[in-house]
This record gives C-alpha cells, structure tokens and sequence, in this order.
C-alpha cells in the first residue's frame, strides 16, 4: 500500500514538473534515488517509472499543441513547393545545325488535404504552368508578366476498409497507378476520373495491391470526339528479408483515342490521320523495383538504398512500332530530407512511336515524345532541411525513320523547397 | 422443405469446417539492439501459449514505430526514446503511443587484466575508438599499443557504444572486429594492449571492466544512471496494450521475462 501511494504520487509529480519546468527532472531523480535507498522501490522500478513517466509526458504535450488549435486546422494538412530552374537544351536538327535554348523557370505547387470525417478526405492542389497536363514549369521572361496559377488536383478519398479506398476527381498519379520510372507517365500528369483501389497485407513479408478504373480523356464520350481510358493494374510487395524486397505489378491500359482529335500538348510521333489518332492504344505494361537497403555496409559504406528497376509496354492493338522500355538504377538516400543526404538515379529509356499514347511520357525526356530513346542521368543533393539541389541530365535521339537521329542534350539544374 | 432444411445444414457445417481455428496475431517490428529480446521473449511465450502468432521483425527504431503509427505493426521496439516529430506524427494519425521500458542496455569497457588502466573518461574511450589515442601511455597505462577490439557494425551492440560514446564516429579501421561479446571478451582476455566493450551481462574474471567518469558498471550504476554508458530500451503500443500484446509485454516484465533479457547481456528491471 505503502509503495503503491508513493508510485502515485511520484508520477503525479514527475508530471507536473515535466510540464512545467523541465529543470525538476534533477529533483525528481533524487526523490526516487531516496526511494531505492529506503527499498520502497528497487532500481529497476525507478527506472521505469521515471522513463515511462517522461514518455507519457512528451504524449501529452504534443497532444496538447493539437487541443489548442481549431478542430478543421487539425484536420487539414497544408503542404507545398517550389522550384527554381536553370535549363539549357542543346539541339540538331535534320540538316545538323544546333541550336541551344537556355531559360530560366519556377514551379511552384500549393496543396491541402483535409479529413472529412474517418473515412473520407478531400484534397485541393494549385500549381503554376501554362495548362499543360505534363507540367507546372512557368518559364521568365515576357517582361515581367504574372504567370498562370491552375488547378493542379482536386480529388476526394473514401476509405470504407483498412484494405480498399475509392479515389474521384483531377486525382494525383500515385493514386492511379505506381510506376517505378516516368517511360509511360510523366509524374506530373493528374488524371482524371475514378479509381477503386485495394491493399491487403497478406503475411508480414508480402502484401498485394490493385488498381483499376476509368479515366477521362475527352469530355464529350456521346460523339466520336470523345475518348476514355481504363486502367487495371494488380501488384505485389514482397520483403525477402529486412534488407531486401520486391515491388512488382502488371498494368493494362486501354486507351481508346482512334478517331480523336490529337491533344493540342502532343508532341510525339504518334500514327495520326490528320490530326486524329489512327490507332487506339491498348498498353500491357509488366513493372519490377528491387530495392537492398544498406547494399554495402559489408564494405564500411554507409549507403541507404540501391535500387533496380525497370519496365516494359507493348500496345496490343497495333502491330508495329509498339514497344518501349526503360531500366535503370538509383543510389544513395532514400528521401533527400537534410544536408548530406544525396540520391544518384540512372534510366535508360526507349519508346518506339506507337508504344504509347504520346501525351502521357516525361515532357523532359525528348520534349515528351515517343519514337526516342535517351540515357538520363540524375544527382540531387540536399542543402539543408527540406532543401535540395539537382543536377539532371538528358541525352536523348530520334529513332523514328531512317534520316537523322536529331540528338538533344537537356541540362537542368534545380533548387527544391519543400513546405 | 425438408430437402431446404437439409442443404441450409449442410452449408453452415461446410462453412464452419472453413473457419480456420482461431490464433490472436501480432506483429513486433523495430529495433535491431531489442531483437534478440523480443524473439526469445516471442519463442518461449509462443511455446507456452500455442494459441498465439507472434511475428518479430527488426528494421530499426524509426522503421519499428513509423509502423507502429501506420498501423501495420502492433508493438514497436526502440532503442531510443521516440522522437517530437514521430510523437507529432501520432497524434495527427490519431495514435497515443504508449511506452513500456523492458530492460536497460548497459555496456562496459574492458581490457586486459594485466592493463594498469582502471579508469577512463568517455571522451578518452571516444579517442580510443576513433583513433585520436594511440598508445596506453597517453592515458596513464604502459608504453604499448592499444589493440581496439570492436563489435561488427550490424550489431546492437555496436550501435550502442556508437551512439552513447562515438557520437556516431567512425571506429579506427584497423579494429579487430567480432561477431559476439563472448569473442570480445576472449579476444581482450588474451591481448595485452587490448580493449573492447561488452554487455554487462557478459562480464567475467578474465577481463577487467574500467570506471568509466569514475563510475564502475553495474546493474545497479546503469538502473540509476549513474554509469554513462546506458540507456533504456523500449516497446511502444497503440495506446494501452490489449490481448496478446500486453500478455507478451507483461510476460517480459515479469521475472521470468526478465531473466530472458539478462541472459543476452541485458540489465534486467528486476
């Protein structure tokens, strides 16, 4: 009874001088030294309810910095970037004459997503750029305009199951599909539409996943102009170990566009009848990321990821020209989070110029073009909290028809923030 | 309608057949110094207990509880106390971690018998390992060679003397590394200029453990901070632990748990 009011007490001051004043912590140390000296508590006893104590306080007070603020502040998460850009393409054309073009660009993304109630969100992004679905980039220049500010996402969650959610809306990409390399999507495409997704752990080394959904192209699917998109792709994470596993998935996207007007941002090379597409695209695209946490630790190298990874895409619904792959590398930290933190990513890339719909592939690789391949080369290399550099590097060939192989270099060097 | 009745029995006794017997589940995921503690606690409880699953992981602290706040584990090992960010993150995910300490990991510095050293400072320790010192000379022993003996850098251990000593430095290259704090011990009892560390549970007559800022270790030093290199180790719940996860934590409290945690080298609660 004795030690059972003296633990009672003593947690309840251990509380209220942690919350208080941390400098009692020395206070409190001697009050439960003379309760070991007195045997009211062992050591070990004294050890616990001092630390746990400490623990239970922390909890508390970081519970409370929440209580103070409003119940939507709490709710909604506010997140963003920005970017600044220094890019030089260096370019042949057919007749083998360069030319080089250098600009200077921002990027800057704004973004929140607030929590309905348990199980829903909703989420609302806006980003610089000029309309383009590939990019946020706005480039300087036209003495001193203001520059475009567009809906970049504006989606809703709904999580009826720890294991399924329902995404709607101008949605993020990584809520559509996961692709380990931007060959088929470049990473800023918002699509936009419905996708049912579900993600079960089946045993602590494997978990499962799928995809799948329509997607709009064209608004207007009453007539010929319209067109729409389904996707399903099934997936797997397995963990050989702690220090390596495997991410695998199989995709199928059905891109039914025959007949319709080519987007005005196409750049490729895609099959077309006037300005229509002359085919659909019908992609099954096999995708795998091996990743080995701590590769050479055996050697003395503090190294936190190497990654492998690569994919594949053949459009089922012409015969000719229809395949692209890509298969590269990553090293180094697996988010650039601090100073010091560095990330090394190589991917080698080739498209030929009916494997995709010609919208969809990295803007940087090529101009976003399909009928190409490219080596690109990438360094990011953190500044400090929340602050990057990046190096990134193209270089990149036609290899549609038998004339020239019109080759590009793009350098770009970036300056990330993140808030 | 008999024929009806007969088909509804037949399904519910098929569908009962097909509900697997039923075993309570739980994941523990983190640090790698708390593993062996969590395994043998999780292997012998398992053995008295046929009914519970326990599935053990390592992966390191942040790995244990990011998963304790995401919910795909139910028990997070730490080998630290858990940082503001991570606690931020809880709460915003709706999560009131709860911590349990388990045991203390306490670790000493020995050398040789015949070392006249008895005594060193955790800065000269740190100089030792990192290479700033040399020759036991520099530190009030004989004119001779220090031989570091050091554990091999995937190891608990290691990561121990590295973050409460090192600073997370880098140990001189020429150490001799090993894979236990048995091999340590052995190896340190047969050099004469060697030094190395070991859990205090690992502690013997053929090596001599040093006072480290004048504090010799201890169960009793390390339980009341009194000897620097020390440090709780933890087992974080979602909230108070239920079922299987706070029948295991209560069973690595208890004495018998408890002499499981001293026989890896631990310092025991009790």
């Amino acid at each position: 009874m004795r030690k059972s009011l003296a633990v009672f007490v003593l947690i309840g001051f251990i509380g209220t001088c942690l919350g208080i004043r941390p400098s009692y912590a020395g206070e409190v140390d001697i009050l439960l030294q003379k309760l070991v000296d007195k045997g009211v508590l062992s050591a070990g006893e004294a050890q616990e309810i001092k630390t746990e104590t400490q623990e239970q306080v922390k909890q508390e007070i970081s519970e409370g910095k929440y209580s103070s603020l409003p119940a939507w502040v709490q709710n909604t998460k506010l997140k963003g970037d920005l970017r600044l850009r220094f890019q030089n393409l260096h370019e042949k054309n057919d007749n083998n004459i360069s030319k080089d073009t250098t600009v200077g660009r921002i990027r800057m993304r704004l973004g929140l997503e607030s929590k309905i109630n348990d199980k829903i969100k909703a989420g609302i992004g806006i980003a610089t750029g000029s309309g383009d679905p590939r990019s946020t980039n706005i480039s300087f220049g036209g003495y001193n305009t203001k520059k475009g500010i567009y809906l970049d996402y504006a989606y809703a969650k709904y999580d009826p199951l720890p294991w399924l959610n329902l995404v709607g809306g101008k949605m993020l990409l990584s809520d559509v599909l996961w692709e380990p390399t931007d060959l088929i999507w470049d990473t800023d495409i918002t699509p936009e539409g419905a996708v049912i997704g579900f993600n079960k752990i089946l045993d602590p080394k494997t978990s499962v996943f799928m995809k799948a959904g329509p997607l709009v192209l064209v608004d207007d699917t009453s007539t010929t102009s319209g067109a729409m998109a389904y996707l399903v792709q099934p997936g797997i994470n397995y963990a050989f170990n702690d220090k390596l596993s495997l991410k695998g998935a199989l995709s199928y996207g059905y891109f039914q566009v025959k007949g319709s007007a080519a987007s005005s941002y196409s750049n490729g090379q895609n099959t077309k009848i006037g300005t229509s597409y002359a085919n659909n695209y019908s992609d099954i695209s096999p995708a795998l990321e091996l990743t080995i946490k701590e590769p050479f630790k055996p050697l003395g190298l503090n190294v936190e990821n190497l990654k492998f990874f690569g994919e594949y895409v053949n459009n089922l619904a012409v015969s000719n020209k229809n395949t692209g792959y890509s298969l590269g590398f990553q090293l180094g930290n697996e988010k650039i989070e601090k100073w010091g933190d560095w990330q090394f990513k190589y991917i080698y890339a080739m498209l030929e110029k009916d494997a995709v719909l010609d919208i969809l592939p990295d803007s940087d690789r090529y101009k976003g073009k399909t009928g190409m391949r490219s080596h690109e080369g990438a360094l990011s290399y953190g500044l400090g909290k929340n602050t990057y550099l990046g190096f990134d590097v193209y270089r990149s060939w036609n290899i549609v028809g038998t004339s020239r192989k019109a080759p590009e270099t793009l350098v770009q060097v970036d300056w990330n923030m993140k808030f | 309608m008999k024929v009806f009745n007969k088909i509804i029995m037949t399904v519910m006794i098929l569908m009962g057949f097909a509900i697997p017997s039923y075993a309570e589940k739980i994941v523990m995921e983190g640090s790698t110094t708390v593993l062996p503690i969590a395994q043998k606690a999780a292997e012998v409880y398992m053995q008295n207990n046929s009914s519970a699953d326990i599935s053990v992981r390592g992966g390191g602290s942040g790995v244990g509880i990011a998963s304790l706040i995401d919910g795909t584990c139910d028990i997070a090992d730490s080998s630290r106390p858990i940082k503001d960010t991570e606690l931020d993150k809880a709460v915003t995910n709706g999560k009131s971690v709860k911590a349990h300490v388990i045991a203390m990991d306490g670790i000493a510095v020995v050398v040789n018998p015949a070392n006249k050293v008895n005594a060193l400072t955790k800065k000269q320790v740190k100089d030792i390992y990192t290479g700033k010192t040399s020759n036991w000379s520099q530190v009030g022993g004989d004119n001779q060679k220090i031989v570091i003996i050091s554990r091999d850098t995937s190891s608990g251990t290691f990561e121990a003397f590295s973050t409460l000593v090192l600073d997370a430095q880098k140990v001189r290259p020429d150490a001799v590394m090993q894979a236990s704090n048995q091999a340590i011990a052995s190896t340190v009892a047969r050099t004469p200029g060697g030094i190395g560390y070991v859990g205090l549970g690992f502690l013997s007559s053929s090596v001599k453990a040093l006072e480290i800022d004048g504090v010799l270790p201890s169960k009793e030093t390390v339980l009341n901070n009194k000897y620097p290199i020390g440090r709780p180790l933890f087992m974080y719940t979602n909230g108070a632990p239920q079922g299987l996860a706070k029948e295991l934590i209560d069973f690595i409290k208890s004495p018998e748990g408890q002499k499981l945690v001293e026989e890896d080298g631990f310092v025991g609660l009790k």
